[in-house]
Protein backbone atom coordinates (compact mmCIF):
# COMPACT_ATOMS: atom_id res chain seq x y z
CA UNK A 1 0.00 0.00 0.00
CA UNK A 2 1.17 3.55 -0.99
CA UNK A 3 0.78 6.38 0.87
CA UNK A 4 0.75 9.90 -0.40
CA UNK A 5 0.54 13.13 1.74
CA UNK A 6 -0.48 16.61 1.40
CA UNK A 7 -0.72 19.07 4.27
CA UNK A 8 -3.08 21.56 5.10
CA UNK A 9 -1.70 25.08 6.54
CA UNK A 10 -3.02 28.16 7.74
CA UNK A 11 -3.21 30.67 10.50
CA UNK A 12 -5.19 29.67 13.62
CA UNK A 13 -9.17 29.80 12.65
CA UNK A 14 -8.79 29.78 8.97
CA UNK A 15 -10.61 26.86 8.69
CA UNK A 16 -8.46 23.78 8.32
CA UNK A 17 -10.42 20.97 10.39
CA UNK A 18 -13.49 22.14 8.26
CA UNK A 19 -11.70 21.98 4.86
CA UNK A 20 -10.28 18.45 5.93
CA UNK A 21 -13.66 17.23 7.20
CA UNK A 22 -15.62 18.19 4.20
CA UNK A 23 -13.36 16.28 2.30
CA UNK A 24 -12.41 13.21 3.82
CA UNK A 25 -13.50 9.81 3.99
CA UNK A 26 -13.03 9.08 7.68
CA UNK A 27 -13.98 11.19 10.78
CA UNK A 28 -11.62 13.37 11.31
CA UNK A 29 -8.89 12.47 13.90
CA UNK A 30 -7.70 15.38 15.90
CA UNK A 31 -5.22 15.14 18.62
CA UNK A 32 -7.02 17.54 21.02
CA UNK A 33 -9.95 15.31 21.09
CA UNK A 34 -9.68 12.32 23.69
CA UNK A 35 -11.65 9.06 23.53
CA UNK A 36 -12.91 8.65 26.89
CA UNK A 37 -11.54 5.64 27.90
CA UNK A 38 -7.77 6.95 27.38
CA UNK A 39 -8.65 9.98 29.82
CA UNK A 40 -6.63 8.31 32.88
CA UNK A 41 -4.04 7.16 30.99
CA UNK A 42 -3.09 10.48 29.30
CA UNK A 43 -0.39 12.35 31.23
CA UNK A 44 -0.73 16.23 31.75
CA UNK A 45 1.33 17.53 29.02
CA UNK A 46 0.59 20.33 26.13
CA UNK A 47 -1.25 18.41 23.31
CA UNK A 48 -1.23 19.42 19.61
CA UNK A 49 -3.92 19.92 17.74
CA UNK A 50 -3.13 18.21 14.32
CA UNK A 51 -6.11 17.35 11.91
CA UNK A 52 -5.35 14.29 10.14
CA UNK A 53 -7.73 13.02 7.22
CA UNK A 54 -7.70 10.28 4.53
CA UNK A 55 -8.65 9.74 0.89
CA UNK A 56 -8.42 5.90 -0.69
CA UNK A 57 -7.77 6.35 -4.08
CA UNK A 58 -7.35 2.79 -5.19
CA UNK A 59 -6.60 -0.57 -3.13
CA UNK A 60 -3.16 0.29 -3.22
CA UNK A 61 -2.83 4.02 -3.00
CA UNK A 62 -4.08 6.45 -0.06
CA UNK A 63 -3.80 10.13 0.37
CA UNK A 64 -3.41 11.44 3.74
CA UNK A 65 -4.48 15.06 4.57
CA UNK A 66 -2.51 16.78 7.95
CA UNK A 67 -3.84 19.58 8.80
CA UNK A 68 -0.87 21.77 10.63
CA UNK A 69 -1.36 23.03 14.07
CA UNK A 70 -1.62 26.80 13.96
CA UNK A 71 0.07 28.59 16.70
CA UNK A 72 3.35 29.48 17.05
CA UNK A 73 4.80 27.29 19.42
CA UNK A 74 4.11 24.24 17.37
CA UNK A 75 6.49 25.24 14.70
CA UNK A 76 8.52 22.63 15.07
CA UNK A 77 5.87 20.03 13.47
CA UNK A 78 5.87 21.85 10.31
CA UNK A 79 9.00 20.49 9.51
CA UNK A 80 8.40 16.83 10.28
CA UNK A 81 4.60 17.29 8.42
CA UNK A 82 7.03 18.58 5.81
CA UNK A 83 8.95 15.34 5.10
CA UNK A 84 7.77 13.54 1.86
CA UNK A 85 4.56 15.64 1.38
CA UNK A 86 2.99 15.97 -2.75
CA UNK A 87 1.78 19.63 -2.04
CA UNK A 88 0.96 21.76 0.21
CA UNK A 89 -2.67 24.07 0.87
CA UNK A 90 -1.89 27.47 2.61
CA UNK A 91 -5.39 28.39 3.94
CA UNK A 92 -6.58 32.07 4.52
CA UNK A 93 -9.24 33.31 6.65
CA UNK A 94 -9.97 36.27 4.10
CA UNK A 95 -11.97 38.20 6.51
CA UNK A 96 -9.35 38.29 8.91
CA UNK A 97 -6.56 40.77 8.13
CA UNK A 98 -4.48 40.60 10.87
CA UNK A 99 -3.61 36.71 10.08
CA UNK A 100 -2.00 37.74 6.82
CA UNK A 101 1.40 38.68 8.47
CA UNK A 102 1.00 34.79 10.18
CA UNK A 103 0.32 33.18 6.91
CA UNK A 104 3.95 34.67 5.04
CA UNK A 105 5.44 33.59 8.04
CA UNK A 106 4.02 29.64 7.15
CA UNK A 107 4.31 30.31 3.43
CA UNK A 108 8.07 31.75 3.95
CA UNK A 109 8.75 28.19 6.14
CA UNK A 110 7.35 25.90 3.87
CA UNK A 111 8.80 27.22 0.67
CA UNK A 112 12.35 27.80 2.03
CA UNK A 113 13.91 24.68 2.82
CA UNK A 114 12.10 22.80 -0.11
CA UNK A 115 10.94 23.62 -3.53
CA UNK A 116 7.00 23.32 -2.41
CA UNK A 117 4.34 22.81 -4.96
CA UNK A 118 1.53 25.40 -3.26
CA UNK A 119 -1.86 26.70 -4.03
CA UNK A 120 -3.47 29.58 -1.49
CA UNK A 121 -7.18 29.20 -0.73
CA UNK A 122 -8.81 32.07 0.33
CA UNK A 123 -11.10 31.03 2.98
CA UNK A 124 -14.71 32.04 3.64
CA UNK A 125 -15.54 33.56 0.49
CA UNK A 126 -19.36 33.64 1.38
CA UNK A 127 -19.14 35.81 4.27
CA UNK A 128 -19.40 39.05 4.70
CA UNK A 129 -15.93 42.14 4.04
CA UNK A 130 -14.22 38.37 2.67
CA UNK A 131 -11.53 39.97 0.55
CA UNK A 132 -11.32 38.96 -2.96
CA UNK A 133 -8.59 36.34 -4.13
CA UNK A 134 -7.19 39.13 -6.12
CA UNK A 135 -6.95 40.93 -3.16
CA UNK A 136 -5.47 38.87 -0.67
CA UNK A 137 -2.80 37.87 -3.75
CA UNK A 138 -1.83 41.47 -3.51
CA UNK A 139 -2.34 41.67 0.87
CA UNK A 140 0.42 38.37 0.65
CA UNK A 141 2.02 39.97 -2.12
CA UNK A 142 1.90 36.60 -4.13
CA UNK A 143 3.73 36.58 -7.64
CA UNK A 144 1.64 36.15 -10.60
CA UNK A 145 2.52 32.32 -11.01
CA UNK A 146 1.22 31.27 -7.79
CA UNK A 147 -2.68 30.00 -7.34
CA UNK A 148 -4.67 32.30 -4.81
CA UNK A 149 -7.88 30.32 -4.99
CA UNK A 150 -11.63 31.24 -3.98
CA UNK A 151 -12.96 28.62 -0.95
CA UNK A 152 -15.36 27.61 1.52
CA UNK A 153 -14.46 25.25 3.52
CA UNK A 154 -17.50 23.61 4.42
CA UNK A 155 -18.73 23.49 0.79
CA UNK A 156 -17.26 19.79 -0.50
CA UNK A 157 -17.04 20.66 -4.20
CA UNK A 158 -15.06 23.87 -3.34
CA UNK A 159 -12.36 21.57 -1.62
CA UNK A 160 -12.15 19.33 -4.04
CA UNK A 161 -11.58 22.35 -6.52
CA UNK A 162 -8.48 23.45 -4.50
CA UNK A 163 -7.27 19.77 -4.20
CA UNK A 164 -7.39 19.35 -7.59
CA UNK A 165 -5.91 23.01 -8.66
CA UNK A 166 -3.05 21.62 -6.33
CA UNK A 167 -2.50 18.65 -8.07
CA UNK A 168 -2.52 19.98 -11.75
CA UNK A 169 0.69 22.33 -10.23
CA UNK A 170 2.08 18.79 -9.09
CA UNK A 171 1.63 17.32 -12.24
CA UNK A 172 3.44 19.90 -13.93
CA UNK A 173 6.18 19.22 -11.99
CA UNK A 174 6.37 15.65 -11.99
CA UNK A 175 8.17 13.17 -14.38
CA UNK A 176 6.86 10.90 -16.94
CA UNK B 1 -18.19 44.94 -0.05
CA UNK B 2 -16.19 46.80 1.92
CA UNK B 3 -12.48 45.65 3.05
CA UNK B 4 -12.36 46.22 6.83
CA UNK B 5 -9.87 45.48 9.25
CA UNK B 6 -7.40 47.14 11.88
CA UNK B 7 -4.15 49.31 11.03
CA UNK B 8 -2.07 47.55 13.29
CA UNK B 9 -2.08 44.47 11.91
CA UNK B 10 -2.58 45.48 8.15
CA UNK B 11 -0.56 49.02 8.17
CA UNK B 12 -1.10 52.03 5.83
CA UNK B 13 1.71 51.55 3.83
CA UNK B 14 0.61 47.74 2.83
CA UNK B 15 -2.74 48.89 2.13
CA UNK B 16 -1.71 52.16 -0.23
CA UNK B 17 0.83 49.14 -1.84
CA UNK B 18 -2.83 47.17 -2.28
CA UNK B 19 -4.57 50.34 -3.29
CA UNK B 20 -1.51 50.80 -6.52
CA UNK B 21 -1.13 47.14 -7.56
CA UNK B 22 -5.04 46.85 -7.42
CA UNK B 23 -5.63 49.96 -9.27
CA UNK B 24 -8.66 50.48 -6.92
CA UNK B 25 -11.43 52.99 -6.78
CA UNK B 26 -12.85 53.55 -3.54
CA UNK B 27 -12.82 55.50 -0.50
CA UNK B 28 -10.99 54.16 2.87
CA UNK B 29 -12.47 55.56 6.09
CA UNK B 30 -10.05 55.34 8.88
CA UNK B 31 -10.97 55.69 12.47
CA UNK B 32 -8.86 56.19 16.15
CA UNK B 33 -11.08 57.01 19.21
CA UNK B 34 -12.43 60.68 17.99
CA UNK B 35 -9.67 61.15 15.18
CA UNK B 36 -11.27 60.22 11.32
CA UNK B 37 -9.64 60.19 8.18
CA UNK B 38 -11.09 59.49 4.51
CA UNK B 39 -8.81 59.31 1.45
CA UNK B 40 -10.28 58.49 -2.25
CA UNK B 41 -8.71 56.73 -5.03
CA UNK B 42 -9.25 56.49 -8.08
CA UNK B 43 -7.47 53.47 -10.47
CA UNK B 44 -4.73 53.21 -7.68
CA UNK B 45 -4.51 56.91 -7.28
CA UNK B 46 -4.73 58.85 -4.79
CA UNK B 47 -7.16 62.35 -5.43
CA UNK B 48 -8.00 63.93 -1.76
CA UNK B 49 -7.60 63.35 1.73
CA UNK B 50 -8.76 64.87 5.15
CA UNK B 51 -8.42 64.49 8.32
CA UNK B 52 -12.01 65.03 9.26
CA UNK B 53 -15.16 63.99 6.84
CA UNK B 54 -16.88 66.98 5.20
CA UNK B 55 -14.11 69.51 4.99
CA UNK B 56 -15.44 71.61 2.50
CA UNK B 57 -13.07 72.99 -0.69
CA UNK B 58 -13.80 76.42 -0.92
CA UNK B 59 -13.60 77.06 2.97
CA UNK B 60 -9.90 75.49 2.69
CA UNK B 61 -8.77 77.56 0.34
CA UNK B 62 -10.33 80.79 2.21
CA UNK B 63 -8.27 79.11 4.90
CA UNK B 64 -5.29 79.05 3.40
CA UNK B 65 -5.30 82.68 1.27
CA UNK B 66 -6.02 81.14 -1.78
CA UNK B 67 -9.79 82.59 -2.51
CA UNK B 68 -11.86 85.22 -1.45
CA UNK B 69 -15.04 84.68 0.40
CA UNK B 70 -16.96 86.69 -2.42
CA UNK B 71 -15.05 84.05 -4.79
CA UNK B 72 -16.30 80.89 -3.57
CA UNK B 73 -19.50 82.62 -3.02
CA UNK B 74 -19.68 83.08 -7.09
CA UNK B 75 -18.00 79.55 -7.69
CA UNK B 76 -21.12 78.05 -6.18
CA UNK B 77 -23.84 80.07 -7.83
CA UNK B 78 -21.86 78.63 -10.99
CA UNK B 79 -22.03 75.03 -9.24
CA UNK B 80 -25.53 75.41 -8.71
CA UNK B 81 -27.01 76.47 -11.89
CA UNK B 82 -24.65 73.62 -13.59
CA UNK B 83 -26.62 71.24 -15.37
CA UNK B 84 -23.38 68.70 -16.10
CA UNK B 85 -22.11 68.13 -12.41
CA UNK B 86 -19.49 70.27 -12.74
CA UNK B 87 -16.86 69.83 -9.70
CA UNK B 88 -15.99 72.86 -7.65
CA UNK B 89 -12.49 72.38 -8.57
CA UNK B 90 -13.10 72.66 -12.18
CA UNK B 91 -15.56 75.67 -11.65
CA UNK B 92 -12.72 77.25 -10.08
CA UNK B 93 -10.27 76.64 -12.59
CA UNK B 94 -12.93 77.01 -15.49
CA UNK B 95 -13.22 80.78 -14.02
CA UNK B 96 -9.78 81.60 -13.48
CA UNK B 97 -9.73 81.68 -10.06
CA UNK B 98 -6.80 80.04 -9.40
CA UNK B 99 -4.10 78.12 -11.65
CA UNK B 100 -4.11 74.33 -11.81
CA UNK B 101 -0.68 74.51 -10.96
CA UNK B 102 -1.50 76.63 -7.88
CA UNK B 103 -4.59 74.30 -7.19
CA UNK B 104 -2.73 71.41 -7.37
CA UNK B 105 -0.08 72.85 -5.57
CA UNK B 106 -2.35 73.46 -2.83
CA UNK B 107 -4.50 70.29 -2.86
CA UNK B 108 -1.61 68.42 -2.71
CA UNK B 109 0.33 69.59 -0.05
CA UNK B 110 -2.87 69.57 1.94
CA UNK B 111 -3.14 65.93 1.23
CA UNK B 112 0.39 64.75 1.78
CA UNK B 113 0.44 66.21 5.07
CA UNK B 114 -2.88 65.18 5.99
CA UNK B 115 -1.67 61.08 5.05
CA UNK B 116 1.40 61.57 6.55
CA UNK B 117 0.40 62.29 10.31
CA UNK B 118 -2.05 58.59 9.64
CA UNK B 119 1.49 56.62 9.22
CA UNK B 120 2.07 57.33 13.14
CA UNK B 121 -1.06 55.55 14.34
CA UNK B 122 -0.43 52.65 15.90
CA UNK B 123 -3.66 50.98 15.42
CA UNK B 124 -7.11 52.23 14.21
CA UNK B 125 -9.88 50.97 12.45
CA UNK B 126 -10.34 50.84 8.42
CA UNK B 127 -12.81 50.07 6.00
CA UNK B 128 -12.13 50.50 2.44
CA UNK B 129 -15.54 51.13 -0.04
CA UNK B 130 -14.97 49.89 -2.64
CA UNK B 131 -16.49 52.15 -5.69
CA UNK B 132 -17.40 55.13 -3.61
CA UNK B 133 -16.39 58.55 -5.09
CA UNK B 134 -16.14 61.61 -3.31
CA UNK B 135 -19.01 64.32 -3.79
CA UNK B 136 -18.34 67.03 -6.31
CA UNK B 137 -17.55 69.56 -3.60
CA UNK B 138 -15.00 67.05 -2.29
CA UNK B 139 -11.47 69.52 -3.21
CA UNK B 140 -9.91 66.08 -5.37
CA UNK B 141 -6.67 67.07 -6.89
CA UNK B 142 -6.48 67.52 -10.34
CA UNK B 143 -3.96 65.60 -10.98
CA UNK B 144 -4.17 62.49 -9.19
CA UNK B 145 -1.15 61.03 -6.80
CA UNK B 146 0.80 58.23 -7.39
CA UNK B 147 1.09 56.48 -3.73
CA UNK B 148 4.91 55.86 -4.07
CA UNK B 149 5.96 58.81 -2.74
CA UNK B 150 3.73 58.71 -0.14
CA UNK B 151 5.03 55.38 1.35
CA UNK B 152 8.02 56.43 1.28
CA UNK B 153 7.58 59.68 2.91
CA UNK B 154 5.42 57.35 5.44
CA UNK B 155 8.13 54.75 6.26
CA UNK B 156 11.16 57.96 6.65
CA UNK B 157 8.59 59.19 9.44
CA UNK B 158 7.91 55.91 11.19
CA UNK B 159 10.43 55.35 14.14
CA UNK B 160 8.85 52.18 15.29
CA UNK B 161 11.68 49.11 15.11
CA UNK B 162 9.05 46.95 15.44
CA UNK B 163 7.01 47.74 12.04
CA UNK B 164 10.29 47.08 10.10
CA UNK B 165 11.53 43.77 12.29
CA UNK B 166 8.16 42.18 11.15
CA UNK B 167 9.10 42.76 7.48
CA UNK B 168 13.14 42.74 7.85
CA UNK B 169 13.51 40.22 10.93
CA UNK B 170 17.39 40.54 10.52
CA UNK B 171 20.25 42.27 8.59
CA UNK B 172 21.73 38.64 7.44
CA UNK B 173 18.86 39.00 4.83
CA UNK B 174 19.75 39.83 0.76
CA UNK B 175 17.96 42.47 -0.85
CA UNK B 176 16.94 42.04 -4.51
CA UNK B 177 15.07 44.43 -6.90
CA UNK B 178 11.63 42.73 -7.84
CA UNK B 179 10.90 42.31 -11.31
CA UNK B 180 10.76 45.95 -13.00
CA UNK B 181 11.74 48.49 -10.37
CA UNK B 182 12.91 50.99 -13.35
CA UNK B 183 9.35 51.61 -13.95
CA UNK B 184 8.75 52.00 -10.54
CA UNK B 185 11.77 53.44 -9.48
CA UNK B 186 10.69 56.63 -11.92
CA UNK B 187 7.86 57.90 -9.70
CA UNK B 188 10.06 57.34 -6.73
CA UNK B 189 12.11 60.56 -5.23
CA UNK B 190 14.82 59.36 -3.02
CA UNK B 191 17.19 61.23 -0.87
CA UNK B 192 20.99 61.08 -1.03
CA UNK B 193 21.15 58.31 2.05
CA UNK B 194 18.30 56.45 0.07
CA UNK B 195 20.31 56.88 -3.03
CA UNK B 196 23.32 55.42 -1.35
CA UNK B 197 21.50 52.37 -0.21
CA UNK B 198 19.53 51.81 -3.33
CA UNK B 199 22.74 52.25 -5.92
CA UNK B 200 24.23 49.34 -3.41
CA UNK B 201 21.59 46.37 -4.42
CA UNK B 202 22.64 43.62 -6.07
CA UNK B 203 20.97 40.50 -4.94
CA UNK B 204 23.20 39.27 -3.17
CA UNK B 205 24.64 41.94 -0.36
CA UNK B 206 22.86 41.22 2.43
CA UNK B 207 21.49 44.58 4.62
CA UNK B 208 24.41 44.35 7.41
CA UNK B 209 26.24 44.08 4.27
CA UNK B 210 25.11 47.12 2.61
CA UNK B 211 25.46 49.15 6.18
CA UNK B 212 28.81 48.44 6.22
CA UNK B 213 29.60 49.72 2.70
CA UNK B 214 27.30 52.63 2.79
CA UNK B 215 28.94 53.63 6.49
CA UNK B 216 25.08 54.26 7.19
CA UNK B 217 23.85 52.17 10.64
CA UNK B 218 22.10 49.26 10.78
CA UNK B 219 18.93 50.72 11.42
CA UNK B 220 18.98 52.75 9.07
CA UNK B 221 19.56 50.84 6.21
CA UNK B 222 16.57 48.38 7.26
CA UNK B 223 14.33 51.48 7.54
CA UNK B 224 15.54 52.74 4.20
CA UNK B 225 14.88 48.90 2.61
CA UNK B 226 11.48 48.87 4.42
CA UNK B 227 10.63 51.94 2.59
CA UNK B 228 11.84 50.14 -0.65
CA UNK B 229 9.98 46.71 -0.03
CA UNK B 230 6.97 48.71 0.59
CA UNK B 231 6.64 50.94 -2.19
CA UNK B 232 7.35 47.27 -3.89
CA UNK B 233 10.90 48.14 -5.35
CA UNK B 234 12.49 45.57 -3.72
CA UNK B 235 12.65 42.35 -2.32
CA UNK B 236 14.43 40.80 1.27
CA UNK B 237 14.72 37.17 1.10
CA UNK B 238 16.82 34.72 3.44
CA UNK B 239 20.29 33.93 2.73
CA UNK B 240 20.60 30.48 0.95
CA UNK B 241 21.61 28.12 3.40
CA UNK B 242 25.51 26.38 3.06
CA UNK B 243 24.88 23.69 1.06
CA UNK B 244 26.23 20.35 2.16
CA UNK B 245 29.42 18.47 0.31
CA UNK B 246 26.84 15.77 -1.25
CA UNK B 247 24.22 18.08 -2.29
CA UNK B 248 22.72 18.55 -5.38
CA UNK B 249 24.92 21.10 -7.98
CA UNK B 250 22.60 23.37 -7.48
CA UNK B 251 23.98 23.85 -4.39
CA UNK B 252 22.38 26.42 -1.83
CA UNK B 253 18.34 26.19 -3.55
CA UNK B 254 16.03 24.87 -2.11
CA UNK B 255 15.74 21.27 -1.80
CA UNK B 256 13.83 19.83 -4.80
CA UNK B 257 10.92 18.02 -3.80
CA UNK B 258 11.37 13.83 -4.87
CA UNK B 259 10.11 13.62 -8.59
CA UNK B 260 6.36 12.06 -8.96
CA UNK B 261 4.94 10.47 -11.01
CA UNK B 262 2.50 11.91 -13.75
CA UNK B 263 0.59 7.93 -13.37
CA UNK B 264 0.32 8.66 -9.79
CA UNK B 265 -0.90 12.35 -9.78
CA UNK B 266 -3.20 11.55 -12.39
CA UNK B 267 -5.01 8.49 -9.99
CA UNK B 268 -5.69 10.68 -7.67
CA UNK B 269 -6.77 13.70 -10.03
CA UNK B 270 -9.11 11.01 -11.23
CA UNK B 271 -10.11 9.81 -7.95
CA UNK B 272 -10.90 13.50 -6.12
CA UNK B 273 -12.96 14.53 -9.65
CA UNK B 274 -15.10 11.59 -8.80
CA UNK B 275 -16.21 11.99 -5.06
Amino acid sequence: MQTVKMVISGAVNAGKTEFIRSISEIEVVSTERRASDDTKLIKKETTVAMDFGRIAVADDLVLHLFGTPGQKRFDFMWEILSEGMLGLVVLVDSTRPETFRETNRIIEFFTSYRDTAYVIAANKQDRPNAWSPDELRLALRQPPHIKVLPCVASQRESVKNILLELLYVIMQRSED
Amino acid sequence: MALVGNIRDFGLSDFLYLVDRGYKTGCLHLRRGDEQAILYFEKGKLIYAARREGEQLGDMLIRQGKLTPEQLEQARQVQNGSTNGMTLTQIILSENMMSQEDLQQTLQTHTEESVYGLFGWPDGEFRFEQGQKPDVNEPVMPVPLPVENLIMEGVRRIDEWGRIKDRIPSTDMIVRFLDQPGAKAKGVKLSPEEWRVFARINGKDTLADIAQKTNLSEFDVCRIVYGFVTAGLVDVVKKPRPAPLSSSPRGAQPMEMPRIKKSLVSRIINRIRGM
